[in-house]
């Protein structure tokens, strides 16, 4: 039954918002996952893991189209309108990085990580996750601020993205220091380019969360 | 004399059909904020509306109407006994037939419109162009504009306030507690005001405008810190933050009162005409006021009261599932506004209906960024149909007319 009165009151885009951060998470796990199994040597499951990812980033771009889709021309929202296109935008970058991450590791997956790095790749994507999950928790405390306007809550929010932001710098320290050591260690020039390369798109996965945090600074402005 | 006494069944029958669409019609505007923030349960919601709706048409509906709601029509029209009983039925009819539609196809229209709208049609019938009050008319129009703007002036306004003073302080529950008599009082006001201007018992009072505004404001005062005293021993706080709590108790209030004005506004609708009737049936002639017998506003109420009862229940649940961003702070805003506005609006004797009200309402939260999402455009197609009703009303009024000719 459609009433007038209802009718004003369209889905909230923060409902779809926090959905495709939970997808965010979760993809972020598969890829934990996928790189470890890299490292132990006898990777079967590398395929399966790709796969994996590519469902889950296509459920979370048809969640970013339903968002985008669900919005007319004339919606008043508690955020600017494009801000939050760009947030959602910058989230969803996180999943096509790290979707691009495992594809180029499959180009190369029989030669894999060198065994002197294994750990450096380890300890580097689990600092990568850190600023993900940090993700996943700002949208329902951003959603919890424009909802009570309270002035704690929203140093609630800023604190996250601060948090978030640290983050973002340890996983950049990480990097440098893994790209060093593969200089160091590798002589071959086809492994140093491959890996430099891995390095460079795991460290954009934090970069990107940083930049949705930082939306999301833009959104909570006074 | 035979013949006359059918007719005036038939005006029974469609009055109260009449009435119970302005009920199934109307029952979302004046409860669906307090529905959709959850401050009252759908069968609360069903119950005092019905209620209240009766009361409010019984011992504040207007006991003297005017034959032509509005003064829309000249009232030379009354002259010939046999075309007023006529255009009467056909005005009730076609107005009762257009909300039928309405609510059938849930287009927002307003049923002081329709009648409005169905009195210049019979108007026409009987006596031409001529007759019509374009002035008046023009009224009509503005209301269009007016209350929607109104309300949304009024609901941002009142929810940055809120938002200001209360939720964006460090302890926005004791701060909550601490505006609450003014914000009670405040609603207080505009109901206060509202019975003295409005309503027949407030008119028998005969106060002047400047004592009535300061009787209003003393009593508001003085009631608002009483209901704060009250509110603070019944305070619970459950899930809910404290200071939503605050205003989901004051918000049952404010829905109490929309349901109340709503009764006493509307019934002069259904019951109106058949007054009008029922004065040519037992005296053979009518002026251009009627008095209305007590037992006839009952009836219309009963008939809202049902019309809320058969569609109330289907129309709720479909609020309480649909809308879930709106919180009792934004919901007190939307009811405040919807209040205010048919307040202001109907005392510069505008035609005002509570569904533009309450849709302004939300659109000035919704402005003022309380809403996680509203669609703006939506009051475009509103608009539409508020336009449509008037000539959709008369048109229908007048082949109904045509059609009675035929017969009586």
């Amino acid at each position: 039954m459609r009433i007038p009165f209802i009718s004003m009151f369209i889905t909230s885009p923060f409902d779809g918002l926090q959905e495709h951060a939970e997808k965010v998470k979760e993809c972020a796990w598969v890829f934990q996952r996928a790189i470890e199994c890299i490292i132990e040597d006898r990777c079967e499951d590398f395929e399966h893991f790709r796969k994996d990812i590519d469902k889950l980033e296509s459920e979370a771009d048809a969640i970013k189209r339903r968002i985008r889709g669900h919005l007319p021309k004339g919606t008043l929202l508690a955020v600017d309108k494009f801000e939050l296109f760009r947030y959602l935008s910058e989230q969803d970058k996180v999943l096509d990085v790290v979707e691009e991450g495992l594809d180029w590791l499959s180009f190369r997956a029989a030669a894999g990580i060198p065994q002197a790095l294994e750990k450096d790749f380890m300890i580097f994507v689990e600092a990568v996750m850190n600023p993900i999950e940090a993700l996943s928790k700002m949208v329902p405390e951003a959603r919890k601020y424009f909802s009570n306007f309270s002035d704690d809550q929203r140093v609630v929010v800023k604190d996250m993205i601060r948090t978030l932001r640290q983050y973002e710098h340890e996983a950049d320290k990480l990097e440098d220091a893994v790209k060093e050591k593969i200089f160091n260690t590798i002589d071959d020039a086809v492994t140093v380019f491959h890996l430099i390369r891995l390095t460079e798109i795991i460290g954009s996965i934090a970069d990107h969360a940083e930049n949705a945090g930082d939306m999301m600074r833009a959104m909570i402005a006074k | 004399m035979g013949s006359e006494y059918y007719v005036l069944i038939i005006g029974y029958i469609f009055g109260f059909y009449m009435a119970w669409n302005i009920g199934a019609n109307d029952v979302a505007n004046s409860m669906a904020s307090a529905v959709g923030a959850k401050a009252i349960t759908i069968r609360q919601a069903v119950f005092i509306a019905g209620i209240l709706n009766i009361v409010g048409a019984v011992f504040i509906g207007s006991h003297v109407t005017k034959t032509i709601r509005k003064g829309i029509v000249s009232t030379d029209i009354l002259a010939d006994p046999h075309l007023t009983l006529i255009g009467a039925l056909a005005a009730l009819l076609a107005a009762a037939l257009w909300v039928s539609f309405a609510t059938w196809k849930s287009l927002p229209v307003s049923t002081t419109h329709s009648i409005v709208g169905a009195m210049i049609g019979f108007g026409i019938m009987a006596g031409g162009f001529s007759v019509i009050n374009w002035g008046k008319l023009a009224a009509v129009v503005l209301s269009w504009v007016i209350s929607p703007v109104l309300a949304m002036v009024i609901a941002f306004l009142m929810f940055k306030m809120i938002v200001k003073f209360i939720l964006s302080k460090e302890d926005p529950f004791a701060q909550a507690l601490k505006l609450a008599p003014y914000f009670i009082s405040s609603a207080l006001f505009v109901v206060i005001l509202s019975f003295l201007f409005k309503t027949p018992l407030g008119k028998r009072l005969a106060i002047g405008t400047p004592l009535a505004l300061i009787v209003a404001l003393v009593l508001a005062l003085a009631l608002g810190f009483l209901a704060v005293k009250i509110l603070r021993k019944f305070i619970k706080i459950t899930n809910l933050s404290g200071e939503e709590e605050v205003f989901r108790k004051i918000q049952i209030g404010t829905s109490c009162y929309v349901a109340l004005a709503q009764g006493a506004n509307d019934v002069a609708n259904a019951i109106g005409p058949l007054a009008v009737i029922y004065f040519l049936v037992k005296t053979g002639s009518v002026g251009a006021k009627v008095p209305v017998p007590i037992f006839l506003l009952f009836f219309g109420g009963i008939g809202i009261a049902c019309g809320i009862g058969m569609a109330g229940h289907r129309v709720m649940d479909t609020i309480g599932k649909k809308i879930t961003t709106l919180t009792n702070t934004r919901g007190f805003s939307v009811d405040f506004a919807a209040a205010t506005t048919v307040m202001v609006a109907s005392k510069m004797g505008l035609p005002v209906s509570t569904t533009h009200a309450a849709v302004g309402g939300v659109m000035g939260v919704g402005l003022a960024r309380g809403l996680e999402a509203v669609n703006f455009r939506i009051i475009f197609k509103i608009i539409l149909y508020w336009v449509l009703t008037v000539p959709a009303a008369a048109i229908t009024s007048m082949v109904i007319f045509k059609i009675l000719q035929l017969f009586l």
